[in-house]
């Protein structure tokens, strides 16, 4: 059974982002970047469910710039079997890489997609769901548990009060929530190891798909910084301060 | 309370108001460190925000025959700031100021309150860094590092406090106050008593206010955890990569390190179990020293020294790799470990072990030695675990004679007693197995100079 991961290149978790002083976006210059971390328990899974035994090959896949090559090169290290990068200097949106991925996955006949439910930057958990309704596969999203058995996959999700499993059936999405699994670390004998994997380039052309951006940012802005609390000398004076000043009572 | 003490205490009252506290829980918060053995015991503590009124408490110190004991983020680990004996505790906390910035120097003069962990947040925002790092961080006062020329985790790359502090204003014994160096990188003018003061443990005079330089902020900051067959090849493994590239940190912890700080709940790097461990450090400045620091892995795995190891991809397993060795003391702690901190020269160190686990585990054979330590200096920490069904007083009895045999190897190989953590009170007693007789013999005159009536911060380092 083959497995399909897109991963994506984003800031790097422990990154303070800054935003840019025209207010276009968060500034990027000389700030680290690594793989998502939804990313990562996706491509964990993925090779877990290939040391059980039930994944044969795990292809890993980005749609990014020419350095998410890094990634995907830490993916093989992980345990993917080969990855395709998709260039482009576009910056992205969600259904611009659900079509690349669907083009992808059209190519590939991979029995499954597990990617993350969210990427860090841009926080639109939107991918798998679009690229679900795109191949008209069945999805099962924020997985916390992930069994493959007789062409099915029972996927347990995290919902608001409690657990929900559905069972897909195969070809299927899943994506995948924080408490799935522990990403290990890339051990540097497979560091190595991963050079040699092939990593195919291709271009949203050779896909026939448009990553063109469909929404435009107006303006990004730090958030409001709080003002810092004062300790009140006395009952009365919490009341007359919540009466006269914030006027809430 | 005698008369002297009365009168001193009314003196203090008139200079600082409500900020000089005589409560018990003030005594006893304000009254100790990290180490527990002396029970708190000042007569009370002060709390100054101001230059004059430091001057002001030493003078009527010396008046009154009063002994002072500097107090900063206490975290100390060997009772350097602990007040036993009916001391006054001089606590910096108000004077926690950051007080000039220079971006063409890349200096911040601070006050000595200021916590490191402010510093260094203050110099990032500055897009600057402050190097000197350890674990008690978020709580250390720059005054206290100053005080213990305190070291840490990055030091085989960026040096000691001492190697960042370009200027001080120090208050001495005497009340005087001396400008030294005054924040200049080039000085050629005698004596630089700036490093008298740096790691004098308070014993001079107080630090009211330091200079502090920074330095460019690191950039990709990447690790390696690696294991090792044996000590000596992780010797071999710091040479090999000492030989490419720049390490910023280069730590080793044992199997027993590594066992207790995984049952603590941080992951496990990698499968293969190794007798020792060594984490290092580097910045990625370009993929070249990615693929270098490749190059010398398999190198290293060639020649057997290295059997396993990971390397971080981002800086969120930048972090998590670091807190293998960072937590390794408290997964310890509650074994209510012996410790010591000492240092040989980095060539010395596997004999050094050697011989102290032979020694030790001759004497007592159910005693488990745990070590670890910034290896890359030559500075190691050793603990030794109360075996459970051993009382702690016998326990600390018994560790009493390791101490000695340690110190006595310690001296064989030409080492350091204390590498980072101080003299104060624990280690006084076995300051002349690092110091001559005629070396400690001037300290005391240097003492004598700055500190005629053994005002500040007496009992401690050496006994006058």
């Amino acid at each position: 059974m083959k497995v399909l991961v897109p991963i994506k290149r984003v800031v790097d978790y422990n990154v303070k982002v800054r935003v840019k002083a025209d207010n276009t976006g968060v500034d990027l210059a000389n700030v680290k970047m690594a793989m998502n971390p939804f990313c990562e328990i996706a491509v964990e899974e993925a090779v877990r469910l290939k040391e059980k035994g039930v994944v044969t090959e795990i292809v890993a896949v980005s749609i990014g710039p020419k350095t998410a090559q890094e990634q995907l090169r830490t993916a093989m290290a992980l345990g993917a079997d080969r990855s395709i990068l998709v260039e482009t200097d576009e910056d992205v949106q969600p259904l611009g890489i659900a079509k690349a991925l669907k083009a992808i996955v059209d190519e590939e006949k991979p029995e499954l997609v597990i990617l993350g439910k969210q990427a860090i930057d841009g926080d639109n958990n939107q991918t798998g769901q679009m690229l679900a309704a795109l191949t008209g596969m069945p999805q099962g999203t924020f997985a916390s548990e992930v069994n493959v058995a007789d062409g099915k996959v029972k996927v347990t999700r995290e919902i608001d009060g409690g657990l929900q499993t559905v069972e897909l059936t195969l070809p299927a999405v899943v994506t995948t929530d924080l408490r799935l699994n522990e990403p290990r670390y890339a051990s540097l004998p497979n560091i190595m190891k991963a050079k040699k994997k092939p990593l195919d380039t291709k271009t949203a052309a050779d896909l026939g798909v448009d990553l063109t951006p469909r929404v435009t940012t107006v303006s990004v802005e730090a958030p409001a910084e709080r003002q810092a609390g004062i300790i009140v000398g006395s009952v009365d004076e919490l009341v007359e301060k919540l009466k006269n000043e914030a006027k809430v009572i | 309370m005698t008369a002297f003490a009365h009168a001193a205490m009314e003196q203090l009252t008139d200079l600082l108001g409500k900020r000089l506290l005589t409560d018990q829980e003030s005594a006893e918060r304000y009254g100790v460190d990290w180490t527990k053995v002396w029970a708190p015991s000042p007569c009370a503590v002060a709390l100054p925000e101001t230059i004059d009124e430091v001057q002001q408490i030493v003078e009527i110190a010396n008046e009154h025959g009063l002994h002072l004991v500097p107090s900063g983020g206490r975290t100390g680990l060997s009772a350097g700031a602990v007040a036993a004996n009916n001391e006054l505790v001089v606590a910096f906390d108000r004077m926690n100021k950051v007080l000039d910035f220079n971006e063409f120097d890349r200096a911040v003069t601070v006050q000595p309150g200021v916590v490191t962990q402010q510093l260094q947040e203050f110099a990032e925002e500055k897009g600057l860094f402050y190097p000197v790092d350890f674990a008690s961080a978020g709580s250390s006062q720059i005054g206290g590092n100053i005080g213990t020329n305190a070291g840490g985790i990055k030091v085989i790359r960026y040096g000691m406090t001492r190697d960042w502090i370009t200027g001080l204003k120090v208050v001495t014994g005497k009340g005087e106050l001396l400008e030294l160096n005054k924040g200049l990188i080039k000085n050629a003018t005698g004596y630089d008593f700036r490093h008298l003061f740096i790691g004098s443990e308070g014993t001079l005079g107080f630090v009211v206010e330091a200079t502090v330089k920074l330095t460019r902020q690191p950039k990709d900051l990447t690790c390696l955890v690696l294991g090792a067959p044996g000590f000596r090849e992780v010797m071999k493994i710091l040479h090999a990569f000492q030989q490419d590239i720049d390490l910023t940190a280069f730590e080793f912890f044992s199997d027993k390190a590594m066992a207790h700080v995984l049952a603590h709940g941080v992951p496990k790097p990698f499968d293969t179990e190794c007798p020792f461990y060594c984490l290092l450090e580097f910045e990625q400045l370009s993929e070249q020293v990615g693929e270098q620091a490749m190059a010398i892995f398999e190198k290293c795995v060639e020649e057997g020294w290295v059997l396993d190891g990971v390397m971080s991809q981002s800086l969120q397993q930048l972090d998590q790799l670091w807190q293998l060795r960072e937590r390794i003391s408290e997964s310890i702690a509650p074994h209510t470990p012996y410790k010591n901190d000492i240092s040989v020269s980095i060539a010395k160190v596997p004999d050094f072990v050697e011989d102290v686990d032979t020694v030790v585990q001759d004497a007592y054979p159910d005693f488990e030695i745990v070590w670890f330590g910034h290896i890359g200096d030559g500075n190691m920490h050793l603990n030794i675990l109360k075996p459970a069904d051993l009382a702690k007083e016998d326990f600390f009895a018994k560790c009493n004679n390791v101490s000695k045999w340690v110190f006595e190897i310690v001296e064989k190989y030409n080492g350091s007693i204390s590498a980072e953590h101080g003299v104060g009170m624990t280690k006084k007693p076995y300051l002349e197995y690092s110091r001559s007789p005629e070396e400690i013999a001037c300290m005391k005159a240097v003492k004598q100079v700055f500190d005629p009536n053994n005002v500040m911060n007496p009992g401690k380092l050496f006994d006058v």
